[in-house]
């Protein structure tokens, strides 16, 4: 039981999950958060492994009302460190369905890869950002799609990977979820993701949309571009191999 | 055939990817490009439906082990060629309405990625592929709604419309895990196959596991096309650039009807759904045409049009006239497309000359013309109920007997009465010089239009549904006990002779416009209509309050 709880220091349950976003808002540079975002939650499945018990039943609902307080939470965040951590947190709350369910070790591994690849990409977009304008705020500086397009695309596509948008593997691993709980589990989930999609509208409003208050028309490089670009497609190409996909 | 089935989707996805990587060209070859493009998959699209006609046998094709695959049967055929049509048409008319704006390549990406996630919609083999194609439509049509950056009611209306579509998602996506689970496949053909061997496998929450999953699919499709309550976002998408409102209202919010249609056999075994459909699409039907009268912006005017004419398609559907709803969404699609695209010239056309036509008063004094004759109103009311009811009944009746007696016949014999006999009485109250002769020409039309279109629909009905069991057993499922619609069915017909009787007897005696006077219950009814029965209200309200909930938890654990 002393295993479970540390390890849902890893894959955050609240309120054990205060340490993982206090970590994340610590650590300032943007590489460091996506690093973080990345690792942690792979420490947590290895924990897991280690657990000499079966995930008792009841964490199933906690996981279920941590990943919907923070959904809920990501409503109103605007700094965009802060939004990739939250959104980790409500994402990576669901490993422990799974977990619960029984699915083997690579499977954990896979599913918190799909959510936290996208949030650590999130975190590190907000370095061109705070380059640029000082901070990576939403509403702070709007419209960016009229003078800094790629950046503007990169940032939407990113966003829309990091809610679990098709054909990004988080959907899958959603669908996965969903298989493996109850009505009213699967349910719950369902309002989840509607609500992180509402929040990414909110932060695409608050970055790529709405009035021009330039400072700055340095967009990313095209190199930069099709790093992003390149990664993201990568990402998607994976997901549909490893979930069966082929188109 | 398995080629073709791949390139419907992939054509608008290569063009929207070359588009990407060549976005610095001239705006010309980035319009040449895709307008190309387009060609080639409306010809893509022609070739799939020559091809099925040709062959007879639906095909499907698979390309993993797991979701990925395509299914050509005649529904897919005929929904990729209006698809592809529509969309060149959108393409072709960006071309130069688009000229001006910011963002060109992008929209012109944004249009080619649409394409291609309905064609991959209507094609999907899967149940997998289906959801990723639904959902990415719903994102695609965000991007496209709010293609000005710069307005905000833009963003608030695709914001509106990206929700309720997301909302609608979630019941599609949980249909799609409990056929699944239930039937332990994905595949569309394969499902259906199993479905009709054990409908009455599971049990879901005590009810039937096929009643469950027609609810949930029919309240995804009640959030794509817009029925009510899930409506508000249709009429302010208006925002939106007027060649993309011309694909949504043409194309994208029929989607409802097409997933009704593909999922007809797990409706065939939820009688109660169909009538819970048929409530819904009457409702909506009414509020869509009350709503459409008030408004005074022609674009708004026909978007709440389109909620109309959705609530029709619904209760075709509703009565278990599946490939009736098909040939409406199709036949709606392209005159709404139609209306969309030349609003502009009306609006312009309407700055010189307003086209209110002139009243008694101004003709007799102002013009000096004498008022024209008018058929004596007991004679015009007995036309007017009489005629369409005969002309409708002699059409369907040479369709086959049969289907007069299904019960769904009956009730859009019902509708097409109201349309025909609304069309006779608003030919009575023009003065002409030869009402005789107008009457004679409404009345022919009438026939053509009707004996057209009931012949149309038959044959539509035997190319969608070359299984006539199966459309049969659609037909029974709608079905009421017989006491209970033979009651309705004299009610309605008491209530809508008297109603037209009334209506005449008011025209004639000049009381059509008494009423006017502002009495309580006149404004409550209109404020009620122009605040479009608060619903908008009641979901801004909850959004607030869902923010609100949120800043204060945020608040109270510090941000972590």
């Amino acid at each position: 039981m002393t295993l479970l709880l540390i390890a849902s220091l890893f894959l955050p349950l609240f309120p054990l999950s205060i340490v993982f976003n206090g970590a994340l808002t610590t650590l300032r540079h943007p590489a460091a958060r996506g690093a973080l975002l990345l690792l942690w939650p792979q420490l947590g499945i290895g924990l897991l492994q280690l657990a000499p018990h079966a995930v008792p039943p009841y964490f199933v609902p906690w996981a279920l009302l941590t990943s919907g307080l923070y959904a809920l939470r990501l409503l109103t965040v605007r700094d965009m460190g802060r939004w990739a951590g939250l959104l980790a947190t409500s994402g990576l709350a669901l490993t422990w369905a799974l977990a619960a369910a029984g699915a083997d070790r690579a499977d954990l591994h896979l599913f918190a890869f799909w959510f936290s690849l996208p949030h650590a990409l999130v975190a590190l977009l907000a370095l061109p950002l705070s380059r640029r304008f000082g901070a990576a705020y939403a509403g702070l500086q709007g419209g960016l799609i009229g003078h800094l397009p790629r950046l503007s695309g990169v940032l939407t596509v990113t966003a829309l990977a990091a809610v679990a948008t098709p054909p990004f593997p988080g959907f899958f691993g959603l669908l996965r979820v969903l298989h493996v709980l109850d009505w009213a589990g699967a349910v719950t989930v369902l309002f989840i993701w509607l609500t992180w999609g509402w929040a990414a509208t909110k932060l695409l409003q608050g970055f790529v949309f709405g009035d021009e208050r330039m400072e700055s028309d340095a967009d990313i490089g095209r190199a930069s571009t099709f790093a992003f670009a390149g990664m993201l497609g990568v990402f998607i190409a994976v997901g549909l191999y490893s979930t069966g996909g082929g188109l | 055939m398995d080629k073709l089935i791949v390139l419907l989707p992939a054509t608008p996805l290569l063009s929207a990817l070359l588009i990407t990587l060549l976005a610095d060209r001239s705006r010309r070859r980035i319009a040449r490009l895709s307008v190309g493009f387009s060609v080639l998959t409306f010809l893509l699209a022609a070739a799939a439906l020559a091809f099925y006609l040709a062959e007879g046998q639906p095909q499907w094709a698979s390309f993993a082990p797991g979701w990925g695959s395509l299914y050509l049967d005649p529904l897919t055929s005929v929904m990729s060629l209006m698809v592809a049509g529509i969309s060149l048409v959108v393409h072709v008319y960006s071309v130069r309405y688009m000229a001006e704006e910011a963002g060109y390549a992008r929209f012109y990406i944004l249009l080619d990625l649409m394409a291609a996630a309905i064609l991959l919609m209507v094609a999907a083999g899967d149940l997998v592929t289906l959801l990723v194609a639904w959902h990415l439509i719903g994102v695609l049509l965000y991007f496209l709604l709010g293609h000005n950056a710069m307005r905000p009611a833009a963003q608030r209306y695709a914001f509106w419309t990206f929700l309720t579509y997301r909302l609608g998602d979630l019941p599609l996506v949980l249909a799609a895990v409990l056929l699944y689970e239930t039937y332990g496949t994905a595949a569309l053909p394969t499902l259906f196959e199993r479905i009709a061997a054990a409908p009455d496998a599971h049990t879901v929450a005590g009810m039937p596991v096929l009643t469950v999953v027609a609810l949930l699919v029919a309240l995804a499709a009640f959030a794509r096309s817009a029925q009510f309550p899930l409506h508000t976002w249709l009429p302010y998408t208006m925002e939106g650039p007027t060649p993309v409102s011309a694909l949504m209202h043409a194309g994208i919010v029929n989607a409802g009807g097409f997933i009704i249609n593909r999922f007809a056999p797990v409706f065939v075994h939820a009688g109660g759904v169909l009538h819970l459909v048929f409530a819904v699409g009457l409702v909506t039907a009414i509020l869509g045409s009350i709503l459409m009268l008030t408004q005074n912006d022609i674009k708004k005017a026909l978007g709440y049009s389109t909620m109309g004419q959705m609530g029709f398609m619904f209760v075709e559907c509703g009565v278990g006239a599946f490939s009736l709803a098909i040939y409406h969404l199709i036949a709606h699609g392209l005159f709404k497309g139609t209306l969309f695209l030349g609003a502009g010239s009306v609006i312009s056309n309407a700055r010189k000359h307003d086209g209110v036509p002139h009243d008694d008063v101004y003709t007799f004094v102002v013009e000096r013309k004498p008022l024209a004759p008018r058929l004596p109103w007991v004679l015009a009311a007995v036309i007017t109920v009489v005629v369409p009811l005969l002309v409708l009944g002699a059409s369907r009746w040479l369709m086959g007997g049969d289907s007069v007696g299904e019960q769904g016949g009956i009730i859009l014999l019902f509708f097409g009465w109201v349309t025909g006999a609304q069309l006779l009485f608003a030919t009575y109250r023009l003065r002409v010089d030869s009402p005789w002769r107008l009457m004679a020409m409404i009345i022919l039309s009438l026939i053509i239009v009707v004996a057209g279109y009931t012949l149309i629909e038959h044959g539509f009905d035997l190319f969608l549904y070359p299984d006539r069991e199966l459309s049969e057993r659609i037909y029974a499922a709608a079905s009421l006990p017989l006491a209970t619609f033979e009651v309705l069915v004299m009610i309605l017909t008491a209530t809508i002779v008297v109603g037209w009787i009334a209506t005449y007897y008011a025209a004639a005696n000049g009381r059509a416009h008494r009423g006017s006077d502002a009495s309580p219950l006149r404004l409550a009814f209109y404020s009620l209509i122009s605040r479009e029965f608060y619903v908008a209200d009641v979901y801004a309200w909850l959004t607030q309050a869902t923010l609100g909930l949120s800043r204060r938890l945020n608040v109270w654990s510090r941000w972590v």
